[in-house]
């Protein structure tokens, strides 16, 4: 099997590019998902994506472009969702329902205030501080997360701890705690994953140091000016 | 970075050595060229050499010579240096200086091989000398006398002639006829012509007479004949009445005698029967030995056989030329056979020797003679002979030598205070790892153990003019033992002491009368056995006593002072009182001045942290005269005086002051002038000596008061040649001490320490190290220290030389064939001090066997340097030697620390550097550390110069490849290599990930390893083509290297270009951007140059005081240590940078050469202040010293003190 060419070489590289297409799409289809249901904080739009697939196999915008417009194949979708026009047209949506989000805490925090007065805010109060019972819980929430995680030594996720912060607060005291309990699963999951991806990394570089490159496929071979062990530590066969 | 260079330890290696009497009647003296130092030495009565003087000339020495004027009484010095000046010196004896008597510029300087100064050569009757280039030039200086009697010198005459090359030159003794001088030349001008190379194989050499005609004032060439192509020295032969003249030209296998109108008579040299045929045998040095009635020649050959060759002569008709069989010393650089029946050889390596002649040689020996010389078809009968034991000779004395300094590394192995210095010294079978310590070498006299633990001790004479003691009385808690010198040391009771008390002090007091002083009071013994005894007011105590031959001040409990005079008659009278605020700490006064009745100076140390000094003088007796406050109570003082000076024998130029000493009970030494008029205290200089409060003593070194200091180890101040030094001695921890002075030991030292007496002397004053010296088998190359486990490994390789079980068979063979039979001795290695006596042919002596030239031997050697034992030694077979070493770790590989040895089989360099094989061998430590196994061995396509380990890798340098090396099951795997370095890696140091390489030729290469590529990659190196011979990795972008033309520089990357290298992220940059012409695409910088004069071998970072920062240490060839610090104010730069300047203008160097033009030989010096230059300012004279601070706006003292400050900062 050559690495620079041969006949199988250019049908294996077309089923390729056709499978990266379709994980493309569906990799697009994800992001843009995901990112909806994270700002449709009060869940009232359910899982569906900035684009249309029409019957013909295009796709057509439907969302943030005032003019929809529509594009042929998931390469151009991906490159249109890079271009400006797209982008402001998201940021845009995004600056609204952060907006709205915003107005929204604030109310909730006024009527929060009022409804449950701590008693250790009471001391705050006689030294003329208000209380600021949403970062108080906030706090809280952090700190709680923060010593669930305490005893992993790998960088919490950030973005995501503070996007979940921002659910529970409509949601009541217990389920900050229902939320903590399943962030520690994810949180443990994440580290792992990095984890896994260093020592993968680490290996690979061992390997790459101790003489094997890689060939077109993602495979391993041996190069020819270095000399390995009998019993050499093969990468196709430990790292596959 | 500004730094300051200062010489550890001159150069200890002899380039080449002349006897004479320079300081006029009989004496006899050496001068001896160290390269760059010009020493005399004389060997004292003891038959020890001594150094007399000894002068940095900033210059390199080639050669020397003396001459003699008719009818003087004394020898002048003829040096030729690079400076392109003849020079004449004359040895000033009482100001114990050379003096420059002439001075003439005769070309460019610099060693080149058409610049004069390689040869000297003097008309025996000191009426002319000749000075010789390699090529083509040779002067002639007439030298006379003018009407007062003082050395003229004439413009030279030159007698030059091109394309010759010259091998030696002499003059010829031809009594008062015209100077003539002999010359062995060989001309190349046909074969330099000659394409087709016949003419070069035919080229032939010639002894050529050259003729000085006074009358015309011109040079000829008188006689010139074909010598053997062999020739390579030539020696003068008395002439003019003495003998018949001519000369003796040392050819490779004969000596022939030659003269204008004479027929050659031929000698054959007798060979060693173990010799190899191919081998010849050359004479390296020779020495004439002239009596009224009759004269010798030693010469030895390169085997260090010495042959005596005596000469048959009817008038100037020689009939017959014998050599015979002397002895065999060590190969020697120079012989001087001394009038007083000594021979001084200066050695090639390692130690030098004197010896005393028990005999010249009459006794019958092996000997070959003109007379008897056969010539049959294949060439001429040769004679054989046996080396034996030293017959005519015995050896006396030696002078330590480390050159060449092979390898050294610093480092604490001892866990002592200071670090120790572990250097490999010397070559073949005189090699030897020598283990220097800061400070003098003590030998111990006695040591004897006492009924329990002393507190202090003293001596006593009986009378003032007695030269030995004759008491040694030792305090305990509760009693005094008195112990009388004698044939013997022993217990007395009848000295009058009290015995049941302890003492304060014992001393002489008066003339010939002795005193005690205990707790409650002071006991007075006459000299008839009378007993005074003065007791304490009620129930005072004395707490401390200070006194000194005439006067006794005594300190009360509470802080009362009495002070006591000796009278007329003999008689401790009480003179006056005195109350000082509290308790005393310690009080001394000082010696009675010569000529006077009193000290005027009693120093008194409270615990208020004050020092006051008193008046004891009549008029204003106990009156307060200074005060000095300190920074912790003091615990010790002493007077030291220095008496005044004008040069002589061991000092320089200056007045006599008097220093107060005071030990801090913080352990810090204070030294404080004090004004011998009014008493008044200046110039403090402190020192900390260690975590005790230093006690003070005074004691005597050569004659002269000295200061011993005891804190947690000892110290001696002293003067030595103009310097106050303070050296710690290499000893145990002592209690108290004091001077000692018997029969056998002129000048010791008596201590207590424990429950020890101890008596010892010190040695060698004015080194600044001590060296324990190890031998080894063969000449060391490398080693590496193994900090944990405190052990070293060491590698040896020697070419030419047998291994040593074919040594062990020869020599059983010889002794069998000697019938001597075995000695019983089986001992491989070149033996310590007292090998001549047991074995009969130690091989430190002799030298080994000598093998063929391709043939090598080499060993590997673990050595635990505190037993001085070897606990592991592999011989390397079969032609093999190791040339690299190092300890490497392989990552998650089982074996731990391994050894890698690089080596090559049947290495040659000549016709053309080749070998047969090169491997790198693989050791395992086993039985923690102390054994050695090989794991595997690798074969690798060149030499490996340099290993070292990277990232849990082995890098190896194989000839002009860095290859990086995996650990294999059965072999090295090769992982990755860079082909691009110029000619051979010689060296290689890693830090984190980058890697400096030395290049032999070449500089260094600044690397970088990237391990997602597996590529070495070159990012910077030098502009210059230093030929490197050593190298030291001093920061993430510095280097530091000395090449071997004597240089020590600094590369730095900068800073701008080592951020972009570290900030590269992709490694684009790196990877694809290309150097011009074939170079690296970024250039390292030049931040310090300075030319050392001396080929620098290795460097190191380290610090030789407690605490101290650290400097860079080098060692040399010619066996010299030095250390670069780095200034750390910039006051301190100016201040040095200018005092340079100053010396440079009043105190030219003394051979001629510009001091600046010196240190910048190949490259302009840059940031470098020579402390060795700056040291040389308190031998100036004073007025020109009083100048020279004027002009930096400080006092002589000032910049005294400076110098020692920084000196203190390194050692």
């Amino acid at each position: 099997m050559s690495v620079y060419g041969g006949d199988s070489w250019g049908r294996e590289a077309n089923y390729r590019k056709r499978r990266v297409d379709d994980l493309l799409v569906d990799q697009i289809h994800k992001n843009s998902s995901s990112t909806n249901n994270n700002n449709n904080t009060n869940g009232s739009s359910s899982s569906s994506s900035s684009y249309k697939k029409l019957p013909n196999g295009k796709y057509a915008y439907w969302r943030y472009h005032p003019h929809n417009p529509v594009v042929d194949t998931p390469l151009m979708l991906s490159i249109h969702m890079k271009g400006s026009r797209h982008c402001a047209a998201e940021s845009r949506l995004k600056e609204k329902e952060l907006y709205r989000q915003a107005q929204l805490n604030k109310r909730i925090a006024l009527s929060g205030n009022t409804a449950s007065a701590d008693t250790t805010d009471v001391p705050r109060q006689q030294y003329g501080l208000t209380s600021k019972p949403l970062t108080q819980r906030t706090m809280k929430a952090v700190s709680e997360a923060l010593r669930t995680n305490s005893a992993q030594q790998f960088a919490i996720p950030r973005i995501d701890t503070v996007k979940d912060i921002g659910n529970p607060v409509m949601k009541g005291s217990s389920s900050i705690y229902d939320n903590a309990i399943g962030q520690v699963v994810a949180d443990k999951r994440l580290p792992q994953q990095q984890l896994d991806y260093k020592e993968r990394k680490e290996k690979e570089l061992k390997f790459t140091a101790a003489g094997w490159k890689r060939d077109g496929f993602g495979g391993w071979y041996k190069d020819e000016s270095v000399e390995f062990d009998s019993d050499e530590e093969d990468p196709n066969v430990s790292l596959a | 970075m500004y730094l300051y260079n200062l010489t550890l330890q001159q150069a200890t290696g002899i380039v080449c050595a002349i006897n004479g009497s320079f300081s006029g009647g009989k004496s006899q003296e050496i001068v001896v060229a160290r390269g760059k130092v010009l020493d005399l030495l004389r060997p004292d009565d003891n038959g020890k050499i001594q150094t007399i003087l000894s002068v940095e000339v900033f210059g390199a020495i080639r050669s020397l010579a003396h001459f003699r004027l008719t009818g003087a009484h004394k020898d002048y010095i003829v040096v030729g240096s690079d400076s392109g000046r003849i020079v004449i010196l004359d040895y000033n004896k009482e100001k114990n200086v050379f003096d420059k008597i002439h001075q003439e510029t005769f070309g460019k300087s610099g060693c080149r091989r058409i610049v004069p100064g390689q040869y000297l050569g003097i008309d025996p009757k000191g009426r002319a000398v000749m000075v010789g280039a390699c090529e083509k030039q040779k002067l002639v200086y007439v030298l006379n006398r003018d009407t007062s009697a003082r050395l003229t010198i004439s413009s030279p005459l030159e007698a030059h002639k091109s394309h010759t090359i010259v091998y030696s030159i002499v003059g010829v003794d031809c009594g008062f006829d015209n100077p003539v001088f002999a010359a062995i030349e060989l001309d190349y001008s046909e074969a330099d012509q000659d394409s087709t190379g016949q003419a070069a194989s035919e080229a032939q050499k010639h002894l050529t007479f050259y003729e000085l005609d006074l009358g015309l004032n011109h040079v000829s060439r008188k006689w010139s004949e074909q010598v053997d192509n062999g020739a390579n020295m030539l020696v003068t032969v008395p002439g003019g009445g003495d003998g018949p003249s001519g000369v003796l030209v040392c050819a490779e296998n004969f000596v022939i005698y030659k003269n204008q109108g004479h027929p050659d008579v031929r000698a054959v040299i007798p060979r060693r029967a173990d010799l190899p045929a191919e081998r010849g045998v050359l004479i390296v040095s020779a020495a004439m030995h002239k009596q009224k009635s009759m004269f010798f020649f030693l010469l030895q050959t390169e085997y260090g056989d010495v042959f005596k060759v005596t000469l048959d002569h009817d008038n100037d008709r020689v009939s017959e030329l014998k050599i015979k069989y002397f002895d065999t010393i060590p190969v020697s650089s120079s012989l001087c056979v001394l009038k007083l029946g000594f021979l001084f050889a200066a050695s090639e390596f390692g130690n030098h020797g004197l010896y005393q002649f028990q005999a010249i040689g009459d006794d019958p020996d092996v000997e070959s003679s003109s007379a008897t010389l056969m010539e049959t078809e294949e060439g001429f009968q040769p004679v054989f002979f046996q080396p034996r034991g030293l017959k005519n000779l015995v050896r006396i004395d030696q002078v330590e030598s480390l050159m060449p300094i092979m390898d050294m590394k610093v480092s604490n192995l001892f866990e002592e205070e200071t670090p120790q210095i572990f250097s490999l010294c010397g070559r073949g079978p005189r090699s030897s790892l020598r283990i220097l310590r800061p400070g003098l070498a003590i030998s111990e006299m006695a040591v004897s153990q006492l009924p329990g633990v002393p507190s202090a001790v003293w001596t006593v004479k009986k009378n003032v003019n007695d030269e030995f003691d004759a008491y040694i009385v030792v305090s305990f808690t509760n009693a005094t033992l008195v112990l009388s010198i004698g044939e013997t040391v022993e217990e007395v009771s009848d000295s009058g002491f009290l015995d049941t008390t302890p003492s304060l002090d014992v001393s002489l007091i008066g003339d010939d009368s002795l005193m005690q002083v205990h707790p409650t009071g002071i006991r007075h013994i006459r000299e008839d056995g009378r007993i005074n005894e003065w007791r304490t007011p009620g129930k005072r105590t004395i707490v401390k006593v200070g006194s000194n031959r005439l006067q006794v001040v005594v300190a009360l409990s509470g802080g009362e002072l009495i002070y006591f005079e000796v009278d007329m008659t003999g008689q401790l009278m009480e003179v006056e009182k005195h109350e000082m605020s509290g308790d005393v700490a310690c009080l001394d006064i000082a010696p009675v001045p010569e000529g006077r009745q009193r000290s005027r100076f009693l120093a008194v140390g409270s615990y208020d942290n004050t020092i006051r000094i008193l008046s004891l003088d009549p008029d204003d007796c106990m009156q307060i005269l200074s005060l000095q406050s300190l920074s912790s109570p003091p615990d010790s003082l002493l007077f030291l005086e220095v008496q005044a000076s004008i040069g002589g024998e061991d000092g320089a130029d200056h007045p006599a002051s008097l220093f107060l000493n005071t030990g801090l009970q913080s352990g810090v030494l204070f030294r404080i002038v004090v004004d011998m008029v009014t008493g008044q205290l200046s110039d403090a200089r402190s020192r900390f000596l260690g975590l005790r409060a230093p006690k003070l003593f005074s004691v005597a070194v050569r004659g002269r008061r000295a200061m011993l200091c005891l804190s947690s180890r000892p110290w001696l101040g002293y003067i030595h040649q103009g310097h106050f030094l303070l050296t710690p001695l290499s000893y145990e921890t002592l209690e108290y001490a004091a001077s000692f002075s018997s029969d056998q030991c002129a000048e010791g030292v008596v201590a207590v320490a424990g429950d020890a007496l101890r008596v010892f002397t010190i040695e060698r004053l004015g080194e600044t190290f001590n060296e324990m010296t190890i031998p080894l088998r063969y000449t060391p190359r490398k080693f590496v220290l193994q900090p944990k486990r405190k052990l070293l490994v060491i590698i040896e390789s020697d070419q030419g030389s047998f291994a040593a079980e074919e040594r062990e068979a020869s020599r059983k063979e010889c002794f069998e064939a000697a019938g001597m039979g075995e000695n019983g001795k089986k001992e491989m290695e070149n033996g310590g001090d007292d090998e001549d006596k047991d074995d009969p042919l130690s091989d430190e002596q002799y030298g080994y066997p000598k093998a063929e030239s391709d043939k090598w031997v080499s060993c590997i050697r673990v050595l635990d340097p505190r037993t001085t034992e070897t606990t592991c030694l592999l011989e390397l077979q079969d032609n093999e030697a190791a040339f690299s070493i190092c300890t490497v770790n392989f990552h998650d590989k089982e074996y731990g620390t391994l050894l890698a040895v690089g080596t090559a089989k049947g290495l040659q360099f000549w016709p053309k550097r080749s070998f047969s094989a090169a491997y790198i061998h693989i050791y395992r430590f086993m039985k923690d550390g102390r054994s050695l196994e090989l794991l595997h061995k690798t074969q690798v396509d060149g030499v490996p110069l340099a290993l070292s380990q990277f990232q849990g890798r082995l890098l190896a340098g194989i000839g002009p490849v860095l290859r990086l090396y995996d650990l294999g099951k059965r072999r090295l795997l090769r992982k990755c290599e860079n082909k691009l370095f110029p000619n051979t890696i010689n060296s290689i140091h890693t830090y984190r990930d980058r890697i400096y390489v030395g290049d032999v030729q070449e500089s260094f290469h600044y690397c970088k390893y990237r391990r997602d590529e597996n590529q070495l990659y070159i990012f910077a190196d030098d502009s210059v083509p230093r030929w490197l011979t050593a190298s030291y990795h001093i920061d993430f972008d510095t280097m530091a290297g000395g090449d071997k033309f004597g240089n020590i520089y600094f590369v730095r990357l900068p800073q701008d270009v080592s951020d972009e290298i570290e900030e590269d992220p992709t490694g684009g940059k790196i990877k694809w951007e290309q150097g011009k012409l074939n170079g690296a695409p970024n250039k390292v910088e030049e931040i310090v140059q300075f030319h050392v004069g001396d080929v620098v071998t290795c460097l190191q970072k380290a610090s030789l005081i407690p605490g101290g920062q650290e400097s860079l240490i080098y060692g040399t060839v010619m066996g010299s240590l030095g250390a670069l610090l780095a200034f750390s104010s910039r006051d301190d730069v100016d201040f040095f940078n200018h005092l340079e300047m100053h010396m440079r203008q009043e105190h030219p160097p003394l051979c001629g050469r510009d001091h600046m033009a010196y240190r910048s030989a190949y490259f302009p010096v840059k940031d470098v202040v020579d402390g060795d230059l700056c040291e040389q300012f308190p031998t100036l004279p004073m007025d020109l010293q009083r100048k020279i601070a004027d002009e930096l706006d400080r006092t002589p003292g000032e910049i005294l003190k400076k110098l020692e400050e920084i000196r203190n900062k390194i050692v």
